[in-house]
């Protein structure tokens, strides 16, 4: 296997409690992604995942900061860098795609424009080339008529087409690392499909390689190599997604899957995971998850199990499956 | 057989296009959100209606509950059409159609604690002040939250205890109707779950008839006994829920369908051949018919 392309290293993100204390929400992140590799990253509401990539990205909000760890992108760690360098790296060697398209773009630029502007910063070309290289990346993501589109504001645009602007705007400069954060979580289900078949697309054609953040284990298994699941800030299994998805061998990740209804099957009540996840600051002092977990033993809810590296495929729990 | 408790006679609802001028000449034509529905909803019913942004499921909802009235065609509860209802606000007919709505944050007033904003609702209903707060914790507890979160606002709760505030309010009323427009697309799988599973739990214990609004087919096929394949304003296609799923016979149903997640079994990359075929589907006649089903058209 090739050197990966970023490597996370025991990362970990603190957020300034009250008191002046650090309350961390990712904690001792470790996780690679080949070149052209596809990462599903997988975990609830809180589990630190969108973290994780916004720490990549060093993108955090300003009330947290990297407290710990390395994030190497190709030889360079990004934790350390200055701002300089990230701003030469993002949209340019790493891009990011967020939840939702209405808020990411500028209402009050054309879309050509907001994507004139991300070549213009990466690229010395001018006007008229950065927008045929702009009218390429729109027709690539599969809008129509795209040299005129370039003309039109965001508003003109439907959620899905917003949402494939973004993404244009996010491969114009070929970056080797996409970061989809829930890219089709406001979308109909339709265009979902639509967005996760561009992106498996984008991949196959250009190498770039992918880390697709969701709470959905069925959509991100249709289009990833790897899963990657988080649950309290930690990563908790890691695997190849055909023994993540037939043999999950984490408590948390095999009631994940079995939560979310299906089209085929029996139609009876849906598996619930009991309770809630932690809140910041008040994570137990064992695994994670030993709280909901219908199989923990008392020796989970005092002791962090480490993440085990037998093989390719790794769980970090006392009683794996 | 009973009557519909829910019933829309050729159902339309459209806007104006165009500028004011454009309006004035009549040249600007008309929007069409809702084209000509008619559909009967049997008491107890638990109806999926389904379709993309755009296809008027959300507008059946607001006229269903009578947020606005229809351009043409009638909506009756029972047999008494809704726009009477309007006038009479206070009366009791009024209340028997409550909504959970899909983003709780904006659903509920942010100045308002939890028990406020129920006690307001009961007393709406005309319970004596003195009953309001057990009620309230009633409410809370039917719901599956504790009194603890009663004295807390709306931002001091997660979505999915947000969510389940919501849903107590519209049973403080006692409906017989409830319409849930999109009420999980915004949690986590896990909580869509149980919300979901309560969801489930509340319309069989209260007898509740429940409108689903979704665009999540495998949720529909969870809950619902019926749905409803809405697409650019009109019905395509209803009937039972598993009948329907399992033999679309609208090609827009079977789009929705496809559209679905499917894991493993719908990988996108040629990857290695899967070791086990996915489950057959279970052919139609091996389904109980289902006892809600109606004689709608």
């Amino acid at each position: 296997m090739s050197a990966p392309i970023l490597s996370i290293e025991n990362l970990s993100v603190g957020f300034r409690g009250q008191g002046g204390g650090t309350v961390e929400a990712v904690r001792g992140v470790s996780l690679t992604v080949a070149p052209g590799e596809a990462v599903g990253l997988v975990g609830e509401s809180g589990s630190g995942k969108s973290m994780t990539m916004l720490a990549v990205m060093r993108l955090l909000p300003s009330t947290a900061r990297i407290t710990g760890g390395r994030v190497v992108f190709d030889g360079t760690d990004l934790a350390g860098c200055d701002e300089a360098h990230m701003r030469g790296l993002r949209g340019r060697e790493i891009a990011m795609v967020f939840q939702d398209p209405q808020s990411s773009l500028n209402p009050a630029l054309t879309i050509g424009r907001q994507i004139t502007d991300v070549v213009r910063a990466h690229r010395a070309v001018g006007l008229r080339e950065a927008r045929e290289i702009a009218a390429d990346a729109l027709q690539r993501v599969g809008i129509r008529d795209a040299a005129a589109r370039l003309n039109a504001y965001p508003h003109e645009f439907s959620g899905g087409m917003r949402q494939r602007a973004l993404i244009a705007m996010a491969i114009a400069c070929r970056p080797r690392l996409l970061i989809a954060d829930e890219p089709t979580t406001a979308l109909d289900v339709t265009v979902q499909a639509q967005i996760v078949d561009l992106i498996a697309e984008l991949r196959r054609d250009l190498g770039i390689a992918v880390v697709f953040i969701s709470h959905n284990l069925q959509l991100v298994s249709e289009i990833v190599d790897r899963i990657v699941v988080m649950y309290g800030g930690k990563v908790v299994e890691d695997g190849p997604v055909e023994a993540v998805e037939r043999t999950p061998r984490h408590p948390y990740t095999g009631l994940l899957q079995a939560c979310v209804p299906r089209l085929t099957g029996p139609a009876g009540p849906l598996v619930t995971i009991e309770g809630a996840p932690p809140r910041l600051g008040r994570m137990p002092t064992g695994c994670p998850f030993s709280p909901r977990c219908p199989q923990a033993e008392p020796r989970c809810s005092e002791e962090m199990p480490v993440l085990g590296a037998t093989d390719d495929h790794r769980v970090a729990c006392w009683r794996p499956q | 057989m009973s009557p519909p408790i829910l019933s829309f006679r050729d159902v339309t609802k459209s806007y104006p296009l165009g500028s004011g001028l454009d309006r004035l000449l009549g040249r600007g034509g008309r929007f069409i959100a809702l084209d000509g529905v008619s559909l009967d909803i049997a008491r107890g019913d638990v109806v999926g209606v389904v379709g993309e942004s755009g296809s008027g499921k959300s507008t059946l909802a607001s006229i269903a509950v009578g947020l606005f009235p229809p351009t043409s065609g009638e909506v009756t509860i029972d047999g008494h059409p809704l726009s009477a209802l309007r006038r009479d606000r206070r009366g009791p007919l009024r209340r028997r159609i409550q909504m959970v709505f899909q983003d709780s944050s904006s659903a509920l007033n942010p100045r308002k604690t939890v028990r406020r904003c129920l006690a307001e609702t009961l007393a709406l209903r005309g319970v004596p002040r003195a009953q309001q707060e057990a009620e309230a914790m009633d409410l809370l507890g039917l719901v599956g939250l504790g009194s603890e979160i009663a004295p807390r606002l709306p931002h001091e709760l997660s979505g999915g205890q947000r969510q389940r505030v919501g849903l107590a309010r519209a049973l403080a009323m006692r409906p017989d109707i409830l319409i849930a427009d999109e009420p999980v697309s915004a949690l986590d799988v896990s909580l869509q779950a149980q919300v979901i599973n309560l969801l489930s739990r509340l319309t069989k214990e209260l007898g509740l008839t429940l409108l689903f609004i979704s665009h999540d087919l495998a949720l529909v096929r969870t809950l619902c006994t019926r749905i409803i394949v809405m697409q650019k304003g009109r019905i395509v296609e209803q009937g039972p829920c598993r009948e329907v799923l399992e033999n679309p016979a609208d090609p827009y149903t079977r789009m929705l369908i496809a559209a679905v997640p499917k894991g493993l079994a719908g990988r996108r990359t040629p990857g290695p051949a899967p070791a086990a075929a996915p489950p057959p589907i279970q052919p139609m006649h091996a389904i109980a018919a289902d006892a809600h089903s109606t004689s709608s058209r």
